[in-house]
């Protein structure tokens, strides 16, 4: 009798411990080692008090995709930011709760690792601040913190995860940003035909090469060089600069942009330029989306800059024509550097399944 | 009577909104490796003894500069220069920020006329006239620098600090 007792206790243990075992499996646990190329550069910006962790990206990717944290349960980060369309919805202003709008164009999420302001008007010094305001805004998820750590709590699935990610399992809005910046942090685009090029990996056509030449270089017709001075603010592998321009939308911009909390005259209207990384699949344009398409875009750029005291100095009196105050491209010229901006589109960054929705896998 | 009240009411705070967010005054802020931080508008900076660079511009024509050496400002702040730029305070370096995020550095030594006779000043005026808003009102500018590169615009904030 004792026998049996023991051996049935040693087949409860390692059930038990199987399951455990499990259980451990699905969450994925350590270091998360970032993978970018060398030419993007290593000046990343990872908070000291929110180091990444393959645990803490789980969860982040979970609560980046979970519509609890709305007040409708309806909306999720990933309504605005959809995968296909490179982190991005595709509209003018995004649609929150109640059918509110958002105030600017929902921005694409890719390579935020080497952001360090964030926002159209970069008031956010970092992601995990950044992320508490849609969660907020009565427009876009519009629901309280402290009513999505409730709904949270209330689940079967978050408690443990947050003990696994934090060590308890209380859930706070400051663990909930935490982890969702960890996942944005990860959502890294480097294998577009533009990087495939850059490693020698892909041979671009005649027109894309015409259309990088125009990409990188500033007019100059007194040389004969002709340009589009992109790489000004679009510069380098990620076509990322971190910069905050005016670029001549409106002689008087509606929306004030940084001048709303530095209150200088130069900053109305001035607003982070972003990257360029799958350009082609954020349609529309600009901090209010008013460009529908990149043709209106490189348009604006050669022919519609509107002058005003907040105008950014690069784009006065940059031409290709002798004297003249815009760019001034040549139809064929702006096919082919439109030619180039569709090599900047990686397919594999909107296809990786680690970015995508893990809820359809998961018991909530 | 009472809507022309209203809509005059509305004007009125629509201005006054106006005012309140486009008329601040540009500021440098100093800070990092300081012993007095410093915020410099115009009153402050006009309180420096003013110099004059001269410069070719984009129009490939010498434009003159005119506005505070950069040391100076330092200085002020009590930035280790003149004797105390040895050893370990080699290692600093002023690194420059401007409204739209653009950044530039120098090594301190860069800007020490122990180390060096090229000028390098925080400029105001270009041919006694004030910068023009897309530019000013400060801006770096530096004494026979082959690329504008670092002559940086619209300049916020200046920090000094030990590189790591």
């Amino acid at each position: 009798m004792g026998k049996i007792c023991l051996v049935l206790c040693l087949l409860f243990a390692i059930v038990g411990l199987t399951a455990y075992k499990g259980m451990e499996q699905v969450v994925p646990m350590g270091d998360y080692i970032f993978n970018y190329p060398a030419n993007f550069g290593n000046r990343i910006n990872v908070p000291a008090d929110n180091p990444t962790t393959q645990q803490g990206v789980y969860l982040g990717r979970l609560l980046f995709y979970e519509p609890k944290l709305s007040a409708t349960n309806t909306v999720s980060c990933g309504n605005c930011h959809q995968q296909s369309k490179a982190f991005t919805d595709g509209r003018a202003l995004s649609i929150g709760v109640n059918n509110g709008l958002a105030t600017r164009n929902s921005m694409s999420l890719a390579n935020l690792l080497w952001a360090r302001k964030f926002f159209w008007d970069g008031r956010a010094a970092s992601l995990e601040d950044q992320v508490l305001f849609p969660l907020t805004n009565p427009h876009e998820m519009g629901q309280s913190i402290q009513a999505s750590v409730q709904k949270l709590s209330n689940t079967l699935l978050y408690p443990g995860l947050f003990k696994i990610v934090y060590g308890d399992s209380t859930i706070t809005g400051d663990r909930i940003a935490k982890a969702i910046a960890q996942f944005e942090r990860t959502l890294i685009s480097a294998n577009s035909r533009y990087d495939q090029y850059l490693r020698n990996a892909y041979k671009p056509t005649d027109d894309e090469l015409k259309g990088m030449e125009l990409f990188n270089h500033g007019p100059d017709p007194e040389k004969g060089i002709r340009g589009a001075n992109c790489t000004h603010c679009h510069g380098g592998p990620k076509t990322y600069l971190e910069l905050f321009h005016n670029n001549g939308l409106d002689s008087i911009s509606k929306d004030e942009g940084m001048a709303a909390f530095t209150g200088l005259v130069t900053d109305r209207g001035r607003f982070k330029v972003p990257t360029l990384r799958n350009i082609a699949l954020t349609a529309p344009y600009m901090h209010d989306g008013r460009f529908k398409t990149l043709d209106e875009v490189v348009a604006h750029y050669s022919e519609h800059i509107k002058q005003s005291v907040s105008l950014s100095a690069f784009l006065q009196g940059e031409s290709n024509e002798m004297g003249g105050h815009s760019l001034k491209l040549l139809p064929k010229e702006k096919k082919q550097l439109i030619a180039f901006l569709n090599m900047l589109t990686d397919s594999t960054f909107i296809t990786d399944k680690r970015f995508g929705n893990p809820h359809q896998s998961t018991k909530n | 009577m009472k809507k022309y009240a209203i809509v005059l009411l509305l004007l009125i705070a629509g201005l006054t909104t106006n005012a309140q967010t486009a008329t601040k005054e540009a500021v440098i802020k100093v800070t990092g490796e300081v012993t007095t931080p410093l915020t410099i508008g115009n009153a402050e900076f006009q309180q420096y003894k003013q110099t004059t660079v001269t410069r070719k511009d984009k129009d490939g024509k010498d434009h003159t500069y005119s506005g505070v050496l950069v040391s100076d400002i330092l200085a002020k702040a009590g930035v280790t220069l003149g004797p105390e730029l040895r050893g370990e305070n080699l290692a600093k370096y002023l690194l420059v920020e401007a409204s739209d995020g653009y950044q530039v550095l120098f090594a301190l030594a860069e800007l020490d006329k122990g180390f060096t006779d090229r000028t390098i000043i925080l400029a105001d005026k270009v041919d006694g006239q004030p910068l023009v808003p897309a530019d000013g009102p400060f801006r770096i500018i530096i004494q026979d620098e082959k690329k504008p590169a670092r002559c940086i615009k619209q300049v916020t904030a200046m920090k000094v600090m030990f590189a790591k």
